[in-house]
């Protein structure tokens, strides 16, 4: 199963959810009219019409929707505003990108090149400084604004091994579009709690403090009202018990793939199987002391919460039976860090496709490693990291010097295209953007170009730290910059789309409005142009051949014929990418096959065509691991 | 019927305050976190200080007590950054901060300006690191105080507004303090001073 696949299933899946609860709520609308009809208004019992009175089921349907509506809504736009703000209600503080504490900085540095190999943009990561427990969480709807978060217990106890083992986990939950799931089934609970807390506060005002029954009998309504809100209390909590069960159930579906997933990525079991164990042996185990954990339960990498009475209501499989099947040899006992054999379940090799990106070039194997965890390119993000200059990536970590790392990679190596460059900034560089700027100069002249993208990547957390103001000078510059040359390149365009996307929406920036659903067939001249644009970023001389290559993967291209070089400007192709990014996800994965045959038709990846593919495959929403160069 | 009605706006009422609430809460989490920023800068200062005064140490003997001036001011200043951390909404702590930076900075202008009259001071490699790396960082608090004090300003206009500043106090949302040196002109002297 693929990427697109492991979203189709999400959706689905969480379609399916949705069928679910809305059973649960209908439940709960039937249980409430019957709660109105037989204790608010039993007058209208003796009108003859029966127990179903339809203008007055009406009002209590509409009225218990409308509630439940807001109550889903509101719980949904408080965690849509990203996984900062569920980090932070979990008692999470940030880490800062440039700690140099050293076991924040482990944490940090595994983070980093997870992200880097799975093609996100880095995630911020939290702390959870109160609890002792071994747990971790990763929150956020989309990858963008995406946050990882670990306990302190997982920073102080677990070895660089396994915490690459939990954070594999994590990730591989944002991959698996699980976030988007979790939120949803969080606000769907939150609307049936507010049924139960309503009638709460029924209780609380009318009743007093008192017992129901030692209140006078005022005209009968009181003693009524009370049971109405008892009644309230009741369906609400029953109608969450029914949504937990189901959330319950599909989240310790989701934590086996997960967990898969991390091994599929690190290529050692033992480490998440290692981390798993210590929460056996950890007298705090993975439990969590903040209040808020029983509504965030399904967002952890283990249980937050001890149930030994309710299993079924537990939203992670029991930690012996994952172990099991990470580690069958060392499962019997919790307690015994013994070595074992590493299961066939998961073959040590990285799957074929992505060998393929690394050494003989399979276009085949671009969509299949788009979101993707492989260990592969985890190995090969470390190491581009560990071969770049240590000043860039430390530059990438600190606010102001990373917004002077973007902007010297913009600046052009040719020396008048520099001063010309530098001359249209004049006045409105800041002095200390200067300094670090010339601080950058000699490490920025060494670095290679296919590295100029990820490193970009490895500053969007620091350059989310920036104020608005700040963020708006700094884009003025880096937009002056790429103005002063009078040509926008390849590489000036992907690092716009880049930044646009990741962090503008930081900033409050609207987000761009998402784009319209097309069909495939309905955007042949786009993925022509797409493709021809690709063709001529490999060379002219195998321009020809590369757009044939791609378009004999498209039935509907069979006549399609190379655009000129003049028809594939930027400006051309960036319409035709918005347009694209309407495509359902089955349909991207073709054009990502498509556009991945045409680089690979001359056998080798030229820095121009993996940046151009980057830029799709991040228009097109998916995370793209780096390709060897 | 009413009733239901009643509890229904009731809700809304309560679900409307809730997201002033949870503004107000965005808006002070975000300054306390520029804070973390500035504290991060501050304490890789207050490390590459004692450094700097260890290699100035052999050909400054007879400035004594301007070095330990220097280490004094730079072990207030580090115990008041210390405390501001620990809560960066306390007013005190904030200009308790600032006092005892502009006091390091005046005393660290002062030394640089003493190192002037060694030259053979003025020509040491390791020397010369220091302050390149001191101004650097220098100039990271300055872009990190202008972070955080665009972030207070923002909180303090989000707690004053209209239906806000009904709340504000009643929750406990006190005015929160800009981060200022007290005289930046003693700010700008410090990495205006070259070896070169």
């Amino acid at each position: 199963m693929d990427f697109f696949a492991r979203q189709e299933e999400a959706r689905q899946r969480s379609r399916r959810l949705v069928i679910l609860f809305a059973l649960a709520v209908a439940g709960v609308v039937a249980s409430i009219y019957f709660a109105v009809r037989l204790l608010l208004v039993p007058s209208l019992g003796t009108a003859g019409a029966g127990l179903f009175h339809p203008p007055l089921f009406t009002v209590t349907a509409t009225i218990t929707l409308l509630v439940i509506g807001a109550g889903s809504l509101s719980k949904s736009a408080e965690l849509a505003r990203g996984g900062a703000v569920i980090a932070r209600s979990l008692g999470g503080r940030p880490v800062q990108p440039n700690s140099s504490e050293p076991r924040e900085r482990r944490l940090l540095n595994v983070v980093e090149e997870m992200a880097l190999a799975a093609g996100i943009p880095v995630p911020g990561v939290y702390l959870l400084e109160d609890e002792p427990g071994i747990n971790a969480f990763a929150a956020g709807l989309t990858p963008d604004d995406a946050v990882v978060a670990v306990t302190r217990g997982a920073l102080d106890e677990l070895s660089r091994d396994e915490l690459q083992g939990v954070i594999g986990h994590e990730f591989s939950h944002i991959l698996n579009g699980d976030m988007r799931l979790n939120v949803r089934l969080a606000g769907l609970l939150y609307g049936l709690l507010v049924i139960g807390l309503a009638g709460y506060w029924i209780l609380r005002i009318f009743g007093g403090g008192r017992l129901p029954g030692s209140r006078r009998n005022q005209r009968g309504s009181v003693p009524l009202l009370l049971l109405f809100g008892v009644a309230l209390y009741v369906i609400g909590y029953v109608g969450v018990f029914f949504g937990r069960l189901i959330q319950a159930a599909v989240s310790r579906q989701r934590e086996y793939l997960a967990d898969s997933s991390a091994v599929q990525f690190t290529r050692n079991p033992l480490g998440l199987a290692g981390a798993l164990r210590k929460i056996g042996a950890l007298a705090a185990g993975s439990r969590l002391r903040t209040a808020a954990a029983e509504e965030a339960s399904h967002f952890f990498f283990a249980d937050g919460l001890e149930r030994k009475l309710f299993r079924f209501l537990s939203t992670h499989p029991p930690l012996a039976r994952r172990i099991a099947r990470l580690d069958p040899a060392g499962a019997a006992d919790l307690a015994v860090a013994a070595a074992a054999t590493v299961p066939d379940r998961f073959p040590p090799g990285a799957p074929a496709g992505v060998v393929g990106l690394a050494g003989a070039p399979a276009a085949r194997s671009v969509p299949a490693a788009a979101g993707r965890l492989a260990a592969a390119n985890l190995a090969r993000s470390t190491a581009l990291l560990a071969a770049l200059p240590p000043a860039l990536p430390a530059a990438a970590r600190e606010p102001l010097a990373a917004q002077a790392l973007v902007l010297g990679l913009l600046l052009d190596r040719r020396p008048e295209v520099r001063e010309r460059q530098l001359a249209a900034l004049s006045g409105s560089l800041p002095e200390a953007v200067r300094g670090e700027l010339a601080r950058l100069e000699t490490p920025l002249a060494t670095l290679p170009a296919h590295a100029r993208l990820p490193l970009v990547s490895l500053a969007l957390p620091a350059l989310r730290r920036l104020s608005p103001a700040q963020y708006d000078q700094f884009s003025q510059l880096g937009e002056r910059l790429i103005a002063a040359d009078e040509q926008i390149d390849l590489f000036e365009y992907a690092l716009q789309r880049l930044l646009a996307r990741h962090l503008a929406p930081t900033f409050g920036k609207r987000p761009p409005a998402p784009a319209p659903p097309v069909a495939l067939a309905d955007t042949r001249s786009e993925i022509i142009l797409l493709l021809s644009a690709l063709a001529w970023c490999g060379g002219a001389a195998g321009a020809p051949a590369a757009f044939a290559a791609g378009a004999a993967e498209l039935r509907f291209l069979r006549e399609a014929a190379l655009l000129s070089r003049e028809a594939c400007g930027l400006a051309a192709v960036d319409r035709a990418l918005d347009r694209l990014a309407g495509l359902p996800p089955s349909a991207r994965r073709t054009l990502l096959t498509a556009a991945a045959a045409t680089i690979f038709a001359d056998r080798e990846i030229t820095v121009a065509e993996s940046e151009l593919l980057r830029a799709i495959a991040d228009a097109l929403d998916c995370p793209l691991p780096p390709l060897a160069a | 019927m009413a009733l239901i009605v009643t509890i229904a706006i009731l809700v809304l009422l309560a679900a409307w305050i809730a997201g002033i609430y949870n503004r107000l809460v965005g808006l002070r989490n975000r300054f306390k976190n520029a804070f973390a920023q500035i504290d991060v800068q501050l304490k890789r200062r207050y490390d590459l200080i004692p450094n700097l005064v260890e290699s100035v140490k052999g050909y400054m003997k007879f400035e004594r007590e301007t070095l330990e001036a220097v280490i004094e001011a730079r072990n207030q200043a580090r115990t008041a950054a210390s405390r501001a951390a620990a809560d960066p909404a306390d007013g005190e702590a904030i200009q308790g901060l600032a006092s005892a930076e502009a006091a390091l900075s005046g005393s660290l202008g002062r030394l640089f300006a003493l190192a002037e009259s060694y030259p053979d001071l003025k020509a040491n490699q390791n020397m010369l690191q220091l302050q390149e790396e001191l101004t650097s960082t220098e100039n990271k608090v300055a872009f990190a105080r202008q972070a955080y004090n665009d972030a207070v300003m923002r909180y303090n206009t989000g707690r004053e507004v209209f239906p806000a500043v009904l709340f504000a106090g009643m929750f406990g949302f006190a005015p929160a303090r800009l981060l200022e040196l007290e005289s930046p002109a003693v700010e700008r002297q410090a990495p205006q001073v070259s070896f070169t």
